[in-house]
C-alpha cells in the first residue's frame, strides 16, 4: 500500500502547487475555496471529531484571524503573511481562556454555547471603532490570489499532517478516550482538562491562520462575511459526511461536497439549495457514519476499532 | 414611564420568543434532537401566509388550521422516513441528527426560495396598538403573547394529565423503561416531532404579522429558540416561557441603555452565563 500511496500523494501535492500556473481565474478561486473549506473541516475535526466536543463556533477564531490581519495590514501597513500569523496567535491566546470556561459544558450545551460565543465575539468585534464597526474594513490591494492560495494550501497540508500525528499519538488516544467516556478517561489517569483544552487550541489555531488569507481574498471584510455561519456549518457537514474523527474524512467529505455543490449550482441554479439539502439527507441515511468508515469497513472487515466495538455492544 | 414601556415591550417580545421557541422545545425535550430546521418551518409558514394574503386577501387566522395540519403531516412524514432511521437516536447533539436537520434546513430554505422567491414579505394585519395613557401595546404582539401562554399551558397540561402525556414523559425520561412498560416509543417520537413542527408552523403564521421575512431567515428563529430553551430549562414548557420573558426583557432594556449594536450581544451573554451557572436551565432538571 505504502509504495503506491506515497508517490501518489507527492504527485497530488505537486499538482496542487503547480495549479495556479495553469488555471484561469474562476478555477483558481474554486480551488482556493475548496482547499479553505477542507482545512476548516480539519481544524474542526480535532476538537469535535477526536475529542467529541461538538462546536458550532470555531468560525469565531476565523473571524478574529481575519480582522486581526485586516487591522494590521490596513492600519499598521504590515505585510499580510506575518499579520495572518499574528491572527493565528491571537486566536490561540483567546482559545485558552475560552476553552477553560466553555469546555465545562457538554453535548448540545457546548455546541450551542459555542454558537452563542461566536455571535458574541462577532458583535464585540463589530463594536470596536477601529474595525469600521458594522460597515467593514477595506484592505489595500496588492497581494494576489496566488499568494493566498499557497498560504491556505500550506495550512491545509499542515492540518492533515497534524491530524495524522494526532491519530497515531498518545495525545490522540487520550482525546478519543475522553470522547468515549470522560469520567472513565479521568479515572485512568488522563488529564482530561488539559487534553481537551489542547485540542480546542489546535482547533482555533487552524481557522485563526486561515482567516488572514480570507481577508486578503475578499479585500473588504465585514462581520457577516468572516463570521459566516454558513462557512462554519459547511465545514462541519464536510467532516461528518466524510467520517467524524478519521484522518481522511474531512478531505473526502470536502471533495465530495464541493463537487456535488459545483455540479448542481451550474445545472440547477434555481433549486440548487433544495437538491443540495435533499442529497445531504439521503447520503446521511445511506452512510450514517460517513464515507471513509464505510469504505474502510468494506476493505478491512476484520480489523475492529474502538468505535465499531461500541456500536456492536 | 419609559421604564414601564420598556418592561411592556420586553414582556411582549418574550411572548413572541416563547411562541416561536415552543415547537423546538417539544422536539428537544422529548427526542433530545436539536432541530436545526425548526426556524425554517416557522419562516415557511410565515411566508406562505403572506403569500396567500397578497394573492387572495384571506385572513391569515383562517389559514391557521390548514398550516397546523400541514405542519403536523410534514413532521410525521419527516420523522417516519428520515429521523427514525438514524442510529443511536438517544444521544444528545448526536452528529447525525444535527447533520440531518441541517440538510433539511437547506432543503426547506431552497424550497421556500424556489416557490415564493426571495422578497421580504409580511401581512399587514393587527398593526394597531392599544393606548393606555402614554403606554402603547401593539395588538399583534399581544395576540402572540396570549397564544404562547395558552399553547404552553395546554401542552404542560397534556403532559401532566393525559395518557399520551405520560407516554411522552416516559419516553423522554428513560427510553428503555418506557419500552419495557409497553409504550410504543416510535409512535410517541413521531407524534412529538409532528406536534413540534405543527406548533412551529402555527407560530410562523402569527410571525408574519410581526416581521418582514423571506425563506432565508429561518436560522434567526432557530437560534432564538435555543437561547429560550436553554435559559428556561430543557423540556420544561412553563420554564421556557420564563426564559423567553427574561430574554425579552433583557433585549428591551439593553437596546435602550446600551445601544442597538452592543444589545445584540446581551442575549448571548445571558445565555452563556446561564449555561455556565446552571447547565440544566433555570427551572430544568440537572444535566446528566
Amino acid at each position: 500500500m505504502k509504495r503506491i500511496v506515497l508517490p501518489f500523494t507527492a504527485l497530488v501535492v505537486v499538482l496542487l502547487i503547480m495549479a495556479p500556473l495553469r488555471l484561469n481565474g474562476y478555477a483558481i478561486n474554486l480551488l482556493y475555496v475548496t482547499v479553505l473549506s477542507i482545512a476548516l473541516a480539519y481544524g474542526w475535526n480535532i476538537i469535535s471529531g477526536y475529542a467529541g466536543y461538538f462546536s458550532f463556533g470555531q468560525i469565531a477564531f476565523f473571524g478574529v484571524g481575519a480582522y486581526a490581519t485586516g487591522l494590521l495590514v490596513a492600519d499598521l501597513r504590515w505585510y499580510w503573511m506575518p499579520a495572518a500569523l499574528a491572527g493565528g496567535v491571537l486566536a490561540c491566546a483567546l482559545a485558552i481562556p475560552l476553552g477553560y470556561v466553555m469546555l465545562r459544558l457538554r453535548g448540545p450545551f457546548f455546541a450551542m454555547g459555542m454558537f452563542g460565543m461566536a455571535q458574541m465575539v462577532r458583535v464585540l468585534v463589530t463594536a470596536i471603532p477601529a474595525t469600521g464597526s458594522g460597515s467593514g474594513l477595506f484592505l489595500p490591494p496588492g497581494s494576489g490570489i496566488t499568494e493566498v492560495y499557497y498560504w491556505t494550501l500550506a495550512i491545509c497540508l499542515g492540518a492533515i499532517a497534524l491530524t495524522i500525528w494526532i491519530d497515531r499519538s498518545a495525545f490522540g488516544l487520550r482525546l478519543q478516550a475522553l470522547r468515549e467516556d470522560e469520567q472513565v478517561a479521568g479515572t485512568l489517569g488522563v488529564d482530561t482538562t488539559r487534553a481537551k483544552i489542547s485540542a480546542f487550541v489546535l482547533s482555533a489555531l487552524i481557522p485563526g491562520l486561515l482567516g488572514g488569507g480570507y481577508a486578503l481574498f475578499l479585500t473588504y471584510i465585514e462581520p457577516d462575511a468572516v463570521f459566516s455561519s454558513r462557512l462554519d456549518l459547511q465545514s462541519i457537514v464536510m467532516a461528518i459526511l466524510g467520517g467524524l474523527g478519521t484522518v481522511w474524512g474531512p478531505l473526502v467529505g470536502g471533495l465530495v461536497m464541493t463537487q456535488i455543490s459545483e455540479a448542481l449550482w451550474a445545472r440547477f441554479p434555481q433549486i440548487y439549495l433544495m437538491i443540495f439539502g435533499g442529497l445531504l439527507v439521503v447520503l446521511l441515511i445511506a452512510l450514517p457514519r460517513g464515507i471513509v468508515p464505510a469504505i474502510a469497513d468494506r476493505f478491512a472487515p476484520r480489523r475492529g476499532t474502538l468505535r465499531q466495538a461500541q456500536d456492536k455492544r | 414611564m419609559i421604564l414601564l414601556q420598556l418592561a411592556i415591550n420586553g414582556v411582549l417580545l418574550g411572548g413572541v420568543l416563547a411562541l416561536s421557541a415552543l415547537g423546538f422545545n417539544i422536539v428537544f425535550g422529548v427526542m433530545r434532537v436539536v432541530n436545526l430546521a425548526h426556524g425554517d418551518f416557522v419562516v415557511l409558514a410565515a411566508v406562505f401566509a403572506a403569500f396567500a394574503f397578497a394573492q387572495s386577501g384571506i385572513n391569515p387566522l383562517l389559514l391557521l388550521p390548514l398550516t397546523i395540519l400541514a405542519g403536523f403531516a410534514a413532521g410525521a412524514v419527516i420523522h417516519h422516513l428520515l429521523l427514525r432511521r438514524l442510529p443511536g437516536e438517544i444521544a444528545s447533539a448526536e452528529p447525525s441528527s444535527l447533520t440531518l436537520t441541517f440538510g433539511l434546513s437547506y432543503f426547506l430554505t431552497g424550497a421556500g426560495l424556489a416557490t415564493f422567491g426571495g422578497r421580504f414579505v409580511s401581512v399587514p394585519f393587527l398593526t394597531g396598538a392599544f393606548q393606555l395613557g402614554s403606554l402603547s401595546i401593539p395588538q399583534a404582539r399581544l395576540l402572540a403573547f396570549a397564544v404562547a401562554v395558552a399553547l404552553s399551558l395546554g401542552f404542560a397540561f397534556v403532559l401532566r394529565s393525559t395518557a399520551v402525556g405520560r407516554a411522552i414523559r416516559a419516553t423522554s425520561q428513560n427510553l428503555d423503561g418506557a419500552l419495557a412498560c409497553g409504550v410504543d416509543v416510535d409512535r410517541v417520537r413521531t407524534l412529538a416531532f409532528a406536534i413540534g413542527t405543527a406548533v412551529a408552523t402555527a407560530a410562523g403564521t402569527l410571525m408574519s404579522f410581526l416581521y418582514n421575512l423571506n425563506a432565508q431567515q429561518g436560522v434567526l428563529f432557530t437560534v432564538n429558540a435555543f437561547a429560550v430553551v436553554v435559559i428556561g430549562g430543557l423540556g420544561n414548557y412553563t420554564g421556557a416561557v420564563l426564559g423567553a420573558l427574561i430574554l425579552g426583557l433583557t433585549e428591551s432594556f439593553a437596546s435602550y441603555f446600551m445601544g442597538a449594536t452592543l444589545a445584540e450581544a446581551a442575549p448571548y451573554l445571558l445565555f452563556i452565563l446561564v449555561l455556565l451557572v446552571a447547565p440544566g436551565g433555570l427551572r430544568g432538571r440537572r444535566a446528566a
